[in-house]
């Protein structure tokens, strides 16, 4: 199995610059800086069929081509790197091991929509990810591979590293660009879109981590070698999934996209820790609803799990076993994202602290057959919030609505929490 | 004040942005390193440095997790209280520490060494519970993981 | 959507056919035709926020479908827009829902009850009964200052607030902090908010977070007094609506006049009321510090008139009006001073006053004049001379409106006092000649005058398409200035040089005592305890411009009606208790006495028996006497062949 993003790791320490460029790291770039215009590399991104890894599944090379061409002014292009979605840390992972796979994706991507200057947003947190990156680019200005007249073309292109403090809202696109600039960190409203009117105003793309660094393979390889990567016709390239919770091996894997949940779940985790069977798991992130035994043969891709109910969002899977309490769960799940909301609108702002405490009264077996209505309700409406954090955040209320019903009814009609597990003291 | 050294890599930082103000969060971040917290008084020189208003500095500082606009103790201890977390008794972890500081989340200890705050995912949830002091993370907790890092913590701080 | 110019969406509301310009919102394309759609964070000056989410529609056909925000959504050809439709209703319903679980349900002591917003839409949208159980978010407020009352507890978070305070005035010490559930307005440290324009927070607060302290707990909004007013506070003439009750002017709020001040006024007209209600102001008619009646301080006045003329001629009387004189006693001057034939008629005291308002006439007609709104729209602003945060506050907002749509600001630097440059809210470039400005290269410049020598290098600037706007000295100077050329009046200063002046009849205006030095008699009308009012021999008490009808002419030389608001006389609040309830059966109200300037002169022109039945706006004015309060004034040019 080939793995483009984590063929040049070296175990317990980051990859050097020049083992990544002895294996054959930049050749995409320089490959692209000799004979390749920058329609050729955004084609080939294009072609490859690759989806943006950031959550939404936008193809990028479609995502580029929405920068005007002949803009006047500067334009810019951000690497989304701020990660803070609960079970979520693939980034981390792949940036600790390796900055040069991404640098490098990045001044393609610059070349290819004309960015003379582009920024890395990375969390609070990730202090050796943000080293590794800072090291890298002084290391490619070094080497010619940044900077002016990159590998002697007359391209030229300098990346920052911004390191955030601490937002979870800073990695919605728009939000990220205010955060950026200095501003609170809400989300602007679109039309317009950041590819016409973005950072300061000029056309911004904004992209994940693993997007970007995927980057170099397709320019390499091909976008057929990119597409051949994944496991069903469908689906284009490998993912970084990353798992956490009660399986018997967690961890971060690069697998072909397509792989079935379960397969995952048994080969790289290794089946469920001992003592656990599985009971549900958050496909993709905490914004996902919950997949559950039904689910484990569904392709881990975006538009099979769509059709499942859920989404493959960032490919962090959290695996729940037959002792976890799922209002609990999700409970904790909105929790966070009450804590999170940026405060801009009302729906989120106000709303997911009612859902909170529609939760924990129903945790605390006080609730009633109104709650569930209320919490049915919130679901349709919190998708009517300014940005996609609310609707994401009513993921897992309605995974616990459509797969856990008797569950939360058992709450209501024995007036307590049913679970055994310890964390439930009701 | 500050020292002299720290105004001019921040004046540096501030002149090589974009705009001033998207050196903002750079800038309160260091000072709060130098301070501990960021004090009433960077507040102002860090309004000064980005040519804002000391609001509009607090408009920043107050929207981000990691800035403190309260005193805090040597080693902020900032543990997951996320979902996986969560799953692997992250709860009860943080509920354990407490007990054992002999304080509440967000309270500070009397020697003034270890405040305690629960945070949000830290993406380290392959090997939660995990909790973060300073830069560093540490994961696969238990309490007496946890306890021991807290000595050694205080432990540097003595040196 | 095609994008040719002129082109208007058609789109149906409610099965109403709507067609608007392009670039409206579907809300404002309701509210064309009378659909009001609820809105918390949209303000017509502020434009869309999304953040309340209250005004949610439903698109049932068209390029967009579903739930949609109607504030955000630029009205499209072939929309089909339902606003009563189920599932709009169900989330504008459940939005006031979330608001309403943190607001206290404190209505009957919040003094915003009766004008609040959020009250009226959680009574339209019928939600009555909490099913949240949990506790209520509480804050620790600020003092603001004396004149803005703060409570955070009210708080919706619709932003209209910063919105207003930080980008649309240019503040900066008051913001929005935190995040989440704890969202806070205020400032880092309670203290007094330093803009100019903070009052308006008053008026763009859907909800009480923001009184107005002078007024608090006196009067719920169906017990005002209000009618439509024009500020008397500088020349600009920002339209108001001033509310009182119990002969008390309680309170000033903003008028929209998308001509001259749009949707706000500066802090100065709105929180000056005090003058209005000094129990110490003239209320009484006065002969030698003495209470008359009407009648017997207009014979002695008359009186005095005929003795001093005999003594010292009758040219030696100087009749003194002023640029806060309302036009109609401005007129009747005139005729008064024709009728005793007095020395001097003087509409302005000081010279420069009178230089820079006889400038504005000169240089300005409908097409050189700029409005406020003229302002906004510029591409490039000249500042010469001026000290617009003191002369004419509204007028640095609209040039910080230019400002922030990219206009380029230039300030005369030797013209303009280094202190009038400080706070100013926007970004300018300084130049040392006006003729360093590149004018002619700007669409839509504007040259903005102040008072000061400044102005004479204005005229040669005037090339066509330049437009120009005067700060002058008062709301009437403009009119003053048309009297004055038109009767060919001096200034009280040339009058009292030339040395013929021994008696003044002051009319609501203020005299320097230089000038008073060497006059043997005065008598003076008006409404403020001014200097000249304490050393006259008779006082005639005038009304306030909220206690009678007026026509003022602003800066830029629109005329505009304000309306009676409230009677005169005592308020009740200052009464002394020992006097209370009154002693004497009377109809007037204590206090009550003082009447329009203009029916006053006009019944001193009366007694000369000169004329009878005096009315005041006749002759070439007398268009002025329909010019609708609620309108947005007319320009004189319109309605006037010959000014001059
Ligand atoms: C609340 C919220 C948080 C997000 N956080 C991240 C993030 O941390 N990293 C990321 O790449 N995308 C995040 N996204 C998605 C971004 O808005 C954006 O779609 C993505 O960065 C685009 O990159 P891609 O096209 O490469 O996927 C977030 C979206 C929302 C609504
Ligand atoms: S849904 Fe609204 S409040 Fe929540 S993060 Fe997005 S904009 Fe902010
Ligand atoms: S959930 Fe704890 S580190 Fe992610």
């Amino acid at each position: 199995m080939e793995q483009p993003l984590f063929r040049h790791n070296k175990p317990g320490r980051s990859v050097t610059f020049d083992e990544y460029r002895a294996e054959g790291g930049f050749v995409a770039l320089a490959k692209a800086m000799q004979g390749l215009s920058p329609d050729q590399v955004q084609q080939a991104v294009i072609d490859s069929g690759m989806r943006g890894r950031g959550g939404a599944g936008f193809p990028t090379g479609k995502k580029w081509s929405f920068v005007p061409r002949n803009l006047p002014g500067p334009r810019w292009l951000i690497c989304n790197c701020d990660e803070m979605e609960p079970g979520t840390y693939k980034d981390r992972v792949l940036l600790e091991a390796n900055p040069y796979s991404l640098l490098e994706g990045m001044v393609l991507a610059c070349y290819a929509i004309g960015v003379r200057h582009a920024f890395i947003f990375i969390r609070r947190g990730y202090e050796q990810a943000a080293a590794n990156l800072r090291r890298g680019v002084a290391e490619c200005l070094q080497a010619g591979l940044l900077g002016e007249n990159i590998l002697g073309s007359s391209f030229s292109c300098d990346i920052d590293v911004h390191v955030s403090a601490g937002r979870y809202i800073c990695g919605e696109e728009t939000a990220l660009m205010n955060a950026l600039e200095g501003k609170r960190a809400n989300p602007r409203s679109k039309p317009p879109f950041p590819a016409v009117k973005g950072l300061w105003g000029g056309p911004t793309v904004v992209n994940n981590a693993e997007s970007l660094a995927n980057v170099p393979g397709i320019i390499a390889n091909g976008p057929e070698w990119f597409k051949g990567l994944a496991r069903t016709p469908e689906a284009a390239g490998m993912k970084l999934f990353c798992i956490s919770g009660h399986v018997a091996k967690t961890g971060c894997f690069e697998l072909p996209l397509g792989m079935p949940l379960g397969e995952i779940i048994e080969g790289p985790c290794g089946g469920m820790r001992p003592g656990s069977r599985f009971k549900a798991c958050l496909p993709g992130g905490a914004s996902t609803p919950f997949f559950t035994e039904e689910h484990l043969h569904i392709p881990m891709d975006f538009d099979p799990v769509a059709k499942a109910g859920s989404r493959l969002g960032t490919g962090g899977i959290v695996v729940f076993d037959q002792d976890t309490c799922m209002v609990a769960a999700t409970l904790n799940l909105t929790r966070f994202y009450a804590r999170e909301s940026c405060g801009w609108c009302t729906p989120c702002r106000e709303g997911l602290p009612y859902v909170n405490h529609v939760l924990e009264t129903i945790e605390a077996g006080k609730g009633s057959e109104e709650h569930i209505t209320i919490l049915r309700e919130h679901v349709k409406l919190l998708n009517n919030a300014f940005c996609a954090l609310a609707p994401g955040a009513m993921g897992p209320v309605d995974g616990l609505l459509r797969h856990f019903m008797d569950e939360l009814r058992e709450h209501i009609v024995k007036g307590r929490c049913p679970c055994k597990k310890d964390l439930c003291q009701n | 004040m500050i020292p002299t050294q720290l105004r001019t890599r921040l004046e540096q930082h501030v002149a090589a942005a974009v705009t001033s103000r998207e050196a903002a969060v750079q800038v309160m971040k260091e000072l709060q390193g130098h301070y501990g917290w960021l004090t009433d008084e960077a507040v102002g020189e860090a309004a000064q440095l980005l040519g804002l208003s000391p609001l509009q500095v607090e408009e920043l500082a107050t929207f981000y997790e990691m800035i403190y606009r309260r005193p805090v103790g040597k080693r902020v201890v900032h543990v997951c209280d996320s979902i996986s977390c969560w799953a692997m008794g992250g709860e009860s972890l943080l509920a354990q520490l407490a007990a054992h500081l002999g304080i509440g989340p967000g309270e500070t200890t009397g020697d003034g060494m270890f405040t305690l705050l629960p945070c949000c995912c830290l993406g380290n949830c392959g090997e939660s519970p995990t909790m973060m002091i300073g830069d560093n993370l540490y994961g696969w907790l238990t309490l007496e993981k946890a306890v021991e890092i807290l000595q050694q913590e205080s432990r540097s701080m003595m040196e | 959507m095609s994008l040719q110019k002129g082109f208007m969406p058609k789109l149906i509301i409610d099965n109403i056919a709507v067609e608007v310009a392009e670039g409206v919102t579907v809300l404002e394309a309701a509210q064309s035709v009378g659909i009001h759609i609820p809105h918390f964070c949209w303000h017509p000056a502020l434009g869309k926020a999304g953040a309340c989410r209250v005004c949610a529609v439903k698109m049932v056909d068209g390029p967009v479908k579903g739930i949609q925000m109607s504030c955000m959504l630029p009205a499209q050809d072939g929309m089909v827009v339902s606003t009563t439709d189920q599932e709009a209703m169900a989330m504008r319903r459940q939005v006031i829902e979330w608001l309403m679980i943190n607001h206290p349900h404190d209505c009957p002591v919040c003094d915003e009850g009766g004008e609040c917003q959020l009250q009226d839409y959680t009574i339209a949208g019928g939600h009555g009964l909490r099913s949240y159980t949990g506790k209520k978010r509480t804050h620790i407020n600020q003092y603001l200052g004396p004149h803005i009352e703060h409570e955070m507890n009210r708080c919706i978070q619709c932003y209209r607030c910063v919105r207003f305070y930080q980008e649309f005035a240019g503040g900066t010490d008051f913001g929005v902090m935190g995040s989440a559930g704890r969202i806070y307005y205020g400032r880092v440290e309670g203290g007094q908010l330093e803009s100019p324009f903070s009052g308006n927070l008053v008026d763009i607060c859907p909800t009480g977070v923001f009184t107005d302290k002078t007024a608090r707990f006196r009067a719920r909004y169906w017990d005002y007094d209000m009618a439509p007013s024009v500020c008397p506070h500088c020349s600009l003439g920002c339209n108001t609506v001033p509310a009182a009750r119990y002969r008390e002017l309680l309170k000033i709020v903003a008028r929209r006049n998308d001509a001259v001040n749009g949707w706000f006024i500066c802090d100065k007209g709105r929180f000056t009321n005090s003058v209005v209600n000094d129990p110490a102001r003239p209320r009484y008619p006065l002969v030698d510090g003495r209470k008359v009646g009407w009648d017997e301080a207009l014979d002695n006045l008359l009186l005095r008139i005929r003795e001093f003329g005999a003594v010292h001629g009758p040219e030696s009387l100087a009749i003194v009006g002023s640029s806060r004189l309302a036009m109609e006693a401005a007129t009747l001057l005139y005729r008064l001073f024709a009728g005793i034939a007095a020395g001097s008629l003087c509409y302005f005291t000081l010279e420069e006053e009178a230089d820079q308002a006889r400038a504005a006439i000169t240089h300005l007609n409908d097409a050189t004049s700029a409005s406020m709104g003229d302002v906004q729209e510029a591409d490039l602003i000249a500042l010469v001379d001026c000290d617009l945060l003191q002369d004419g506050p509204m007028m640095a907002l609209a040039v910080r409106q230019a400002w922030r749509k990219g206009a380029k600001i230039f300030l005369v630097e030797n013209d303009v006092a280094p202190e009038a440059q400080k706070g100013l809210p926007f970004e300018w470039q300084s130049v040392s000649l006006l003729s360093d400005i590149p004018i002619r290269e700007a669409r839509k410049p504007v040259i903005i005058c102040g008072r000061g020598k400044g102005m004479q290098d204005v005229a040669p600037a005037l090339t066509s398409g330049v437009k120009l706007a005067y700060l002058l000295g008062g709301p009437n100077a403009f009119g003053a200035a048309l009297l004055s050329a038109g009767h060919g009046a001096t200034t009280l200063a040339q009058a009292v040089a030339s040395g013929k002046v021994k008696g003044i009849l002051a009319v609501e205006v203020d005299i320097p005592p230089e000038l008073l030095q060497g006059i043997s008699f005065i008598a003076a009308l008006d409404w403020r305890a001014t200097a000249i009012v304490k050393a006259a021999h008779i006082v005639l008490p005038t009304t306030a411009w909220v206690e009678m009808d007026g026509t003022y002419i602003n800066n830029e030389g629109r005329a505009q009606r304000f309306k009676k608001v409230m009677h005169p006389g005592l308020p009740i609040m200052g009464l002394d208790p020992a006097g209370h309830p009154p002693r004497r059966h009377e109809t007037a109200p204590p206090g009550g006495e003082p009447r329009p300037a203009w029916q006053v002169v006009a019944d001193i022109i009366e007694r000369t028996g000169t004329e009878r039945d005096v009315q005041p706006l006749s002759g070439q004015w007398q268009w002025l006497r329909h010019l609708d309060a609620e309108s947005p004034g007319q320009r004189i040019w319109q309605n006037m062949k010959q000014v001059k």
